[in-house]
């Protein structure tokens, strides 16, 4: 390829020599495989553990919600409080999901959702500690995970819970540091809010 | 003293933010190679100065709701050993980092910008005040020896681009700075009391019109081949005498740009396997509307026009390409069409549909857009003119470059004293355009120095060898 610019070439090298970040022909058949393997692990677990008889179903699944997990990550990997959020979202609607295609007994919605909810509103004030995030780089992510964590709300309403005590823990947490939240970072919330809502 | 630090992201840049990929990262470069080693500290040195008055260059891009905006951050840029590749993305959407770089690699010193922020150039501007910084910081005893008629004289030379430009308004405040060139330009109308601009009245088109009757008839070559593997551009760099190409442009009675962008199109004819006879080359222009408009913004403030030559006519000589590209050329920088075209662009900054419509679902619809915008352009070329600095300068910058990040095959032109970059950059491994291009160039006798960049595994490999 680069016989004939030899012939013509500057006295310098202009360029730094980069290493391939990735390439895009490996890449491919590298997430096939990783993507047969594990839907493989699902069916043998599914087989030797599970006792139920979903057939590709559990697995076709699983490996769905890798990679929804994977994309999340590595799309939100800048922005922990951000990312966290997002992964609330995906787990619980990936237990709602579970839950369902194991003949439904509500544990996604009683213990599954709440004690997710509860403990992602801790981590992500662990991290965004922990790596020093800006208040109006993730108050509003925390606001809505606050907001998530009430969710539990809707549940205990419709009677969908076989035990309140999680939905009702959540719920308090959530009112609980969204109302601390309001209190310490309230100046920051309505600039974000002025910022992102603006017409 | 204004408090707000945030500006809505102008509708004309919103395009460059929906349009940007992995590989086209809308990201542009230009380097000066200086005539020594480039001493880091001074370069940080010069880059703090020059970055204390441009206020626009401090921004970070911010996504809202219903907008992106700029915001004024606090953050310092710090010069860094080149290694990355050329136009590596400068924004991520979840990160809060400056849309421009300052890097440098032996005797180059490269400055790149999202195109966001700035055009050709206004990042020219900034790029200028940089090198003149660097030289004086570097070479300091050249500039105190100096008789005192030679250091007025020089002092008179070396008034910074932002002093020229923005020296009628007084010292800028962020908002000011980030303000869209596009709204700035209906202000100044305005307080000229020459409001020769009308808006508002038409809702913008963004797709081209001049090309929806040709999209039936005619069949647009788009170029295809195998891409990168890591969707890095493959760039190859030209250098070519001046004294040597512009008569060769003269003797056509055109402009360099469009005799190049003449050889650009024959190189494509000569190396594609599937162009057919009738087939129609389109390329894009960007036109600096700085040149027929005052505005003294370094933001966004051009506008692209679009050159066609369908084969298989009339006899396909460079003579006849040059001597159609020219008119087409010459028609569209008429008074009438450049003012259709900036009345559109001022249209679509005051679209009230633009403001009530959600971020993502804007971003959807100009994606869309640009996409089919896209299939009816075969490349892309750019051109920032003649650069000149101050004598005493001179012999420190011995050359410059310009380059883009690409979606499809481009090049872009700059000259400095007697030397024209032309530099290609494309999507595609493959090199033969490029290459036919060069042999056209020396057979007409013109002397062309090249250096291609590696972007397989194997050229790497053959690299560090």
């Amino acid at each position: 390829m680069l016989d004939f610019w030899s012939n013509i070439w500057g006295s310098v090298y202009p360029y730094p020599t980069v290493p391939l970040r990735f390439d895009r022909k490996k890449i491919i058949p590298l997430m096939m495989l990783s993507t047969i393997i594990s839907g493989i692990i699902f069916l043998i677990i599914e087989a030797l553990w599970l006792n139920q008889k979903q057939g590709l179903q559990l697995s076709v699944f699983g490996v769905l919600s890798l990679w929804t997990v994977v994309y999340t990550i590595i799309r939100k990997r800048r922005n922990i409080a951000k990312s966290i959020t997002y992964l609330i979202v995906v787990a619980s609607l990936t237990s709602i999901y579970l839950d369902y295609a194991t003949e439904w007994n509500g544990w996604s919605l009683t213990y599954a959702i709440p004690v997710m909810c509860i403990f992602a509103i801790i981590a992500m004030y662990i991290a965004v500690k922990l790596v020093h995030l800006n208040v109006g780089d993730y108050v509003m992510y925390l606001l809505l995970a606050l907001l998530i964590g009430l969710l539990p709300t809707l549940f205990l309403v419709m009677n969908w819970v076989s035990n309140p005590i999680p939905a009702k823990l959540s719920i308090g947490f959530s009112v609980f540091l969204a109302i601390i939240v309001v209190l310490y970072h309230g100046n920051a919330i309505r600039e974000e809010w002025h910022k992102r809502m603006q017409i | 003293m204004e408090r707000q630090k945030w500006v809505r992201l102008d509708n004309a840049s919103n395009i460059f933010l929906a349009a940007s990929t992995n590989s086209d990262t809308k990201v542009f470069r230009l380097s000066a190679e200086m005539a020594h080693a480039v001493d880091p500290g001074c370069l940080q040195k010069a880059l703090d100065k020059v970055y204390d008055r441009y206020l626009l260059y401090h921004s970070v891009l911010r996504r809202g709701v219903f907008w992106y905006y700029l915001e004024m951050s606090e953050l310092r840029p710090i010069v860094e050993e080149e290694n990355v590749t050329p136009c590596t993305a400068l924004y991520h959407f979840d990160r809060k980092e400056l849309l421009f770089r300052v890097l440098y690699r032996k005797k180059r010193i490269h400055l790149e910008v999202f195109h966001v922020l700035s055009d050709g150039t206004g990042a020219l501007w900034f790029f200028e005040d940089v090198l003149k910084e660097y030289i004086f910081l570097r070479y300091p005893e050249e500039f105190s020896e100096m008789p005192q008629s030679e250091q007025d004289r020089m002092e008179q030379q070396l008034e910074d681009s932002f002093s020229r430009y923005f020296r009628q308004q007084g010292p800028q405040s962020f908002t000011e700075a980030a303000r869209s060139a596009y709204r700035s330009v209906v202000k100044t109308s305005k307080r000229a009391g020459r409001v020769a601009i009308h808006f508002g009245k038409k809702t913008s088109r963004y797709v081209r019109p001049s090309l929806k009757p040709m999209r039936k008839k005619k069949r647009v070559y788009r170029i295809k081949g195998e891409k990168t593997p890591d969707q890095r551009p493959r760039v190859v760099e030209l250098s070519l005498p001046l004294q040597q190409v512009l008569p060769l442009a003269r003797q056509q009675n055109v402009s360099l740009m469009i005799y190049l962008t003449a050889l650009f199109f024959e190189a494509i004819r000569k190396t594609s396997p599937d162009f057919r006879p009738n087939d129609t080359i389109v390329v894009s222009v960007p036109v600096n509307l700085r040149q027929f408009y005052t505005s003294s913004s370094a933001r966004n403030f051009f506008s692209t026009t679009y050159l066609e030559y369908t084969y298989g006519q009339t006899e396909d000589t460079i003579e006849a390409i040059c001597e159609n590209l020219n008119s087409q050329l010459k028609n569209s920088l008429s008074k009438e069409k450049l003012g259709q075209r900036l009345n559109k662009l001022i249209a679509s900054e005051y679209n009230p549909f633009g403001r009530v419509v959600l971020r993502p679902i804007k971003d959807v619809i100009l994606k869309g857009i640009n996409r089919l915008n896209n299939r009816h352009l075969t490349v892309a070329i750019s051109n920032l003119g003649k650069v000149s600095f101050p004598e005493r300068m001179r012999d420190h910058i011995q050359q410059l470059f310009f380059l883009s990040s690409v979606a499809r095959p481009q090049f872009c032109m700059i000259s400095y004293q007697d030397c024209l970059t032309v530099t290609f950059t494309s999507p595609f491994v493959d090199t033969a355009i490029q290459q036919a291009f060069v042999r056209l160039l020396s057979a007409q006798g013109v002397t062309v120095t090249a250096a291609v960049n590696q972007v397989t595994d194997r050229e790497i490999e053959e690299g560090r060898r």
